[in-house]
């Protein structure tokens, strides 16, 4: 047993506590001052990121517990994977605070800050809580800072509407979360995972259910087919920093955390619920980078991407293999430093130009060139180039789908990182290479706090490439163990096997595609044409741009009909307790009043008759 | 002790009345007497709630043999009593500004704190009997003041509530007969342990359903929204409904013993009010219709935790009850405020009232959210504690229909709020409701916030109140 740490318990209370309170000091510091909030934000998260690196050196396993209400507690345990979570979490609401400091479309900046500082304690209460129920709480607690995150983007109706959308897949899908965990507790009576992890809940009744409804949240939260709907739509509507800190960071992390802790953890999961898993993954990736391909918009062209990514995490995470779990989780923290690196781009590019849409961008490789290269690094770091970080996560969810014997998932996979290449090789030409149209000529480059955050990531992108053994021995492996998991085969290193190779393959063929498209249109924009409007696809695209794979939309029309019969039942039964009764009596009185016309004839013979019928009973006579 | 119990009783049912004379000399008077009343209702009642455990005042008053009114605090009783007091007592404190320019003033004043005083009388009671008065005293005060605006149309939805709520009390009235006669005495806590059989039973849960608006008998309850938004807070969101859950609890939760079957029907008609009721709530367009669909969906969320059999649930629906008055109350005063400033109830003529109304937006989506049941709201900890008990009845039927139910609530709280408060704006230049009317909206709305973080004091009442009288009875 390892020994409980007193001292990493106190600090491991400061990334959740300081932002908490400090997020509600930001609401009271005057309008008027200038910056102070903006420094104040960057100060908290500053602390908070190097009490995780104390954290560190005095080494985790330390635990927590505060009586809470009832018979539950908090239980804050710390241990290498969440650990890991908590400083990658400090790390990004940091650099966010920097980035967000120049651009002005974020919203009202009280607000703003206000989430930014309660989402990180709202996510550090998560990957620190033992308890289950804790974990609800926190991670219910963050559909409000979502919402809130959109709808203050902007005034128009579209954020308003996505601002709903975002709200309502993130809410419904946690009240199935709600109900899975209080099944996981009438399952085992306790909401300790820890004490769960020691039995584990097998796949059979109430534990295959309550899996499944705990899974919809958690890929909610990933952001995976089919509950990703909102974040393509959020990235035209919405803000650069909160694309980067929220769908492309922070939902991933927790996301993936959690997926981790319910399939390797808690649960014993069967072959059967695995390939589920894994197909999901599959289709994550295929269905998602489809869509990304055609985009013509930035910021929307990423947020598919960030969506196709999850899939290779969910990929590795459900092989079941330590390989392949350590590439889900490196993948995790990789797929957050470029992703959220590429969205700052976008922001940089947006702020200075204006612009989203990439058709009418060009050539800004000359004007921005911080910018530009901090692009391509994450570009190239995305597209699992050698030897950049996605490079190696990817190359061990290859090994880890492949070592579960169903190759049909490493196939899909790779076809997924084609045309991630491919998109790439589209959107970095059309935005930073070519011709420059005239009004960008006067284009400048970022300013300083805009570009310090993007290099920190650029260099994390390159830092976790050439020296992936520095994450791997000292972040990933440690947490795989947590889960219970180990192996003896080398995580971190570079190999010139067959998945190399495959992997050169794959970039020929993305490069000959985009040259092939570019070619023929001559635009570099459109040189995704070329698939966009070949034959079957060209209606496939289209339904889908029209929703009909939206399972948000297809609900929606669901339960408005649904709605309309049940509003129709309502109605039936105010029929039945209002209108019947009162037509029946109506009916009934009118009926005797009419026999009480006054006429006396009517009424001596009424007495008379029931006169002879009462003597005739009272004089015995039997009925 | 006695005194302060016998006082809490008598001040709401006899003090009105001096109210017409009142008025003769000062409007405002009156005002701060009825607002003085209820304030002090709600401190003898936080006394009585904070001896409940210890010492439980008894006040007995000699009348017929088998009716006798005795007055009696336990733990169940004392926390709804407060709690009513609580919303009543904000809501009287918003009205004075509310009610200030409609007519009849005097009647609503003492139609209000008779209601209070009546629900005390019912709360306390031990006496099967007067626990009968008292509930069609508030049937009365309920029928004057949904009826408040004397149009043709505000009387007949008088009506309509009044009829069935009264057809359901009667037939609840044949019930308490039964089981009196059956074990010669009228007393609870003589009762306390008894069996009772599906028809004494049956006859019971008429009144009770009628009364909290529960399937068959919910139409009244959207209907009687024409009444004035004050009351429709009081009577339909906070206290008159809670009648019905507060009756179930004490009854079916502390007294009888019930037969399983019994609960699994009460489980079944609460299922289908929660989706029904959170269908017709997306589909209608009156916001306060709207609302009290919610109410109707909510209030078969309390029974769903009373009838679940343990003791987790049990607790969970008496926290329910305080959550859903605190946030109801609020978002029927919100109602009243837009409805007020923009003059009509209809959401589709309403829209981006948030610009113009940002404080009572904000209100609005707190008490939104502690409806829902999101963190951390009071409202997460009440939902989480009855769906657990759901999942506990180990039905799948049961889990379905509620988890359809959470979801319902979601959709129409947040198309709500879309509606009003975001949408297009069509309305011009409404403005903010005045200060005293936006600072009770306001003090709810925090109010549901701070049960959320300081969840560990009501939880732990909540609990002790479930630990020490819930008997969980079913007969096997």
């Amino acid at each position: 047993m390892n020994e409980i740490n007193t001292t990493s318990a106190n600090i491991m209370m400061i990334p959740i506590i300081l932002p908490l309170i400090c997020g509600i000091m930001i609401l009271f510091i005057s309008e008027k001052t200038k910056y102070v909030r903006e420094f104040f934000s960057i100060l908290v998260t500053l602390v908070s990121f190097w009490a995780c690196l104390k954290i560190f050196k005095l080494g985790p396993n330390s635990e927590l517990v505060i009586n809470w209400f009832s018979s539950y507690t908090l239980n804050f345990k710390l241990d290498y994977l969440s650990l890991f979570l908590i400083s990658s979490v400090s790390m990004f609401s940091l650099l966010i605070s920097i980035y967000s400091i120049s651009i002005e479309n974020k919203g009202n900046p009280k607000i703003f800050y206000f989430l930014l500082l309660l989402t990180q304690a709202a996510s550090a209460g998560v990957v620190l809580s033992d308890s289950l129920l804790m974990l609800l709480f926190f991670w219910e607690s963050m559909v409000i800072m979502l919402y809130l995150f959109v709808y203050i983007s902007s005034d128009k109706p579209q954020t308003r509407a996505t601002a709903l959308k975002t709200f309502l897949i993130n809410g419904i899908s946690d009240i199935a979360m709600m109900i899975g965990i209080a099944m996981v507790y009438y399952i085992t009576s306790t909401f300790s995972m820890t004490e769960i992890s020691k039995t584990k809940i097998i796949m059979s009744g109430w534990g295959t259910f309550s899996f499944f409804l705990i899974l919809v949240g958690t890929l909610t939260k990933a952001g995976a087919f089919p509950f990703h709907t909102w974040i393509p739509q959020a990235a035209l509507h919405s803000n650069a920093p909160f694309m980067a800190y929220i769908p492309a960071a922070i939902d991933k992390l927790l996301g993936i955390y959690f997926l981790a802790r319910i399939t390797l953890y808690i649960y014993q999961i069967n072959q059967t619920v695995q390939i589920i898993l894994m197909s999901i993954g599959a289709i994550t990736i295929i269905a998602a980078v489809m869509m990304a391909f055609i985009q013509s918009d930035y910021k929307k062209l990423l947020s598919y991407h960030a969506v196709s990514q999850t899939g290779y995490m969910i990929l590795g995470i459900s092989s079941l293999n330590p390989v392949g779990i350590a590439g889900g989780l490196f993948h995790m923290i990789n797929h957050a430093s470029y992703k959220s690196c590429l969205f700052m781009t976008a922001g940089s590019v947006e702020k200075q130009t204006g612009i989203n849409d990439i058709s009418r961008l060009g050539g800004l490789f000359s004007r921005m060139p911080v910018t530009a290269i901090c692009f391509i690094i994450s570009a190239a770091a995305i597209s699992g180039i050698a030897p950049l970080n996605g490079f190696f996560s990817k190359e061990l969810v290859y090994k880890g789908s492949l070592m579960t014997g169903y190759n049909i998932f490493f196939y899909a996979a790779e076809i997924g990182s084609i045309l991630t290449l491919a998109s790439f090789l589209k959107l970095g030409h059309s935005v930073f290479f070519g011709k420059i149209n005239d009004n960008l000529k006067e284009t400048k480059e970022a300013p300083l706090s805009v570009l310090i955050p993007m290099i920190a990531l650029a260099v994390i992108c390159i830092v976790f490439g050439f020296g992936a053994h520095l994450p791997i021995s000292k972040l990933i492996y440690p947490s795989v163990t947590t889960l219970g998991y180990s192996t003896q085969v080398e995580l971190a290193g570079f190999h010139f096997d067959n998945l190399f190779l495959i992997s050169m393959v794959v970039i020929i063929i993305a490069l000959s595609n985009h040259l092939i498209g570019f070619s023929i249109t001559g635009k570099a924009h459109k040189a995704s044409d070329h698939i966009h409007f070949a034959p079957i696809f060209h209606s496939l695209y289209d339904w889908a741009e029209k929703g009909y794979f939206d399972l948000y939309e297809i609900s929606k029309k669901l339960f408005r009909s649904f709605s309309n019969i049940l509003f129709k039942i309502d109605r039936f039964f105010d029929m039945l307790i209002d209108k019947l009764p009162s037509t029946i009596t109506l009916k009934i009185s009118s009926q005797v009043s009419s026999i009480h016309r006054g006429i006396y004839n009517y009424y001596m013979l009424a007495i008379f008759l029931f006169a002879v019928i009462y003597m005739m009973y009272l004089g015995g006579i039997k009925w | 002790m006695e005194k302060i119990l016998i006082s809490t009783v008598g001040l709401g049912i006899i003090a009105p009345f001096a109210f017409p004379i009142i008025t003769k000399l000062s409007e405002n008077l009156r005002n701060i007497i009825a607002v003085i009343i209820t304030g002090l209702i709600f401190i003898f009642n936080c006394i009585l709630m904070q001896n409940s455990f210890s010492t439980q005042a008894t006040y007995n008053i000699t009348f017929i043999p088998l009716m006798d009114l005795t007055l009696r605090v336990d733990a169940l009783s004392a926390f709804m009593a407060t709690v009513s007091s609580l919303t009543s007592l904000v809501i009287i404190i918003y009205s004075i500004d509310y009610i200030s320019h409609y007519e009849n003033r005097t009647e609503y004043y003492t139609m209000v704190v008779l209601f209070i005083g009546a629900m005390m009388g019912l709360v306390y009671s031990t006496n099967l009997i007067w626990m009968y008065i008292f509930w069609e005293i508030t049937g009365f005060v309920s029928w004057r003041l949904v009826g408040f605006f004397r149009s043709d149309k505000d009387t007949l939805k008088a009506n309509k509530t009044i009829l069935i709520t009264v057809f359901g009390a009667i037939v609840m009235l044949a019930g308490i007969l039964y089981v009196g006669l059956k074990y010669d005495t009228f007393d609870m806590r003589e009762l306390v342990g008894k069996e009772l059989d599906m028809t004494a039973g049956f006859l019971i849960l008429a009144g009770i359903l009628s009364k909290s608006a529960i399937l068959p008998f919910s139409t009244w309850l959207p209907d009687a929204g024409v009444a004035p938004s004050t009351v429709t807070a009081l009577l339909h969101a906070a206290v008159l409904v809670k009648i019905g859950t507060f009756a179930y609890a004490k009854l079916f939760g502390t007294v009888f013993l019930i037969p399983v079957e019994f609960n699994y029907t009460v489980l079944i008609i609460a299922g289908i009010t929660a989706i029904v009721s959170g269908g017709a709530a997306l589909v209608d367009t009156d916001i306060k219709r709207i609302i009290a669909y919610s109410t109707i969906s909510q209030l078969s969320f309390i029974f769903l935790g009373l009838a679940v059999g343990t003791q987790q649930a049990f607790y969970g629906a008496i926290l329910y009850i305080l959550m859903h008055s605190v946030a109801k109350a609020s978002l029927f005063l919100c109602a009243g405020i837009i409805e007020q400033k923009t003059h009509t109830k209809d959401i589709t003529k309403m829209g981006g009232l948030i610009k113009t109304m940002p404080l009572t937006a904000l209100s609005f989506a707190l008490s939104a959210f502690s409806v829902m049941g999101l963190p951390p709201f009071g409202g997460f900890f009440a939902k989480f504690l009855v769906m657990k008990g759901a999942v506990e009845t180990n039905d799948i039927i049961i889990i379905l229909m509620f988890f359809i139910g959470t979801t319902m609530t979601t959709l129409y709280l947040s198309r709500l709020f879309y509606y009003i408060f975001l949408g297009n704006e069509k309305i011009n230049s409404p403005e903010e409701g005045s200060p005293t009317m936006v600072a009770s909206v306001l003090f709810m709305a925090f109010l549901g916030l701070l049960l959320g973080i300081m969840i560990s004091y009501p939880s732990s009442y909540a609990e002790m109140i479930s630990n020490t009288l819930y008997i969980g009875g079913i007969v096997k």
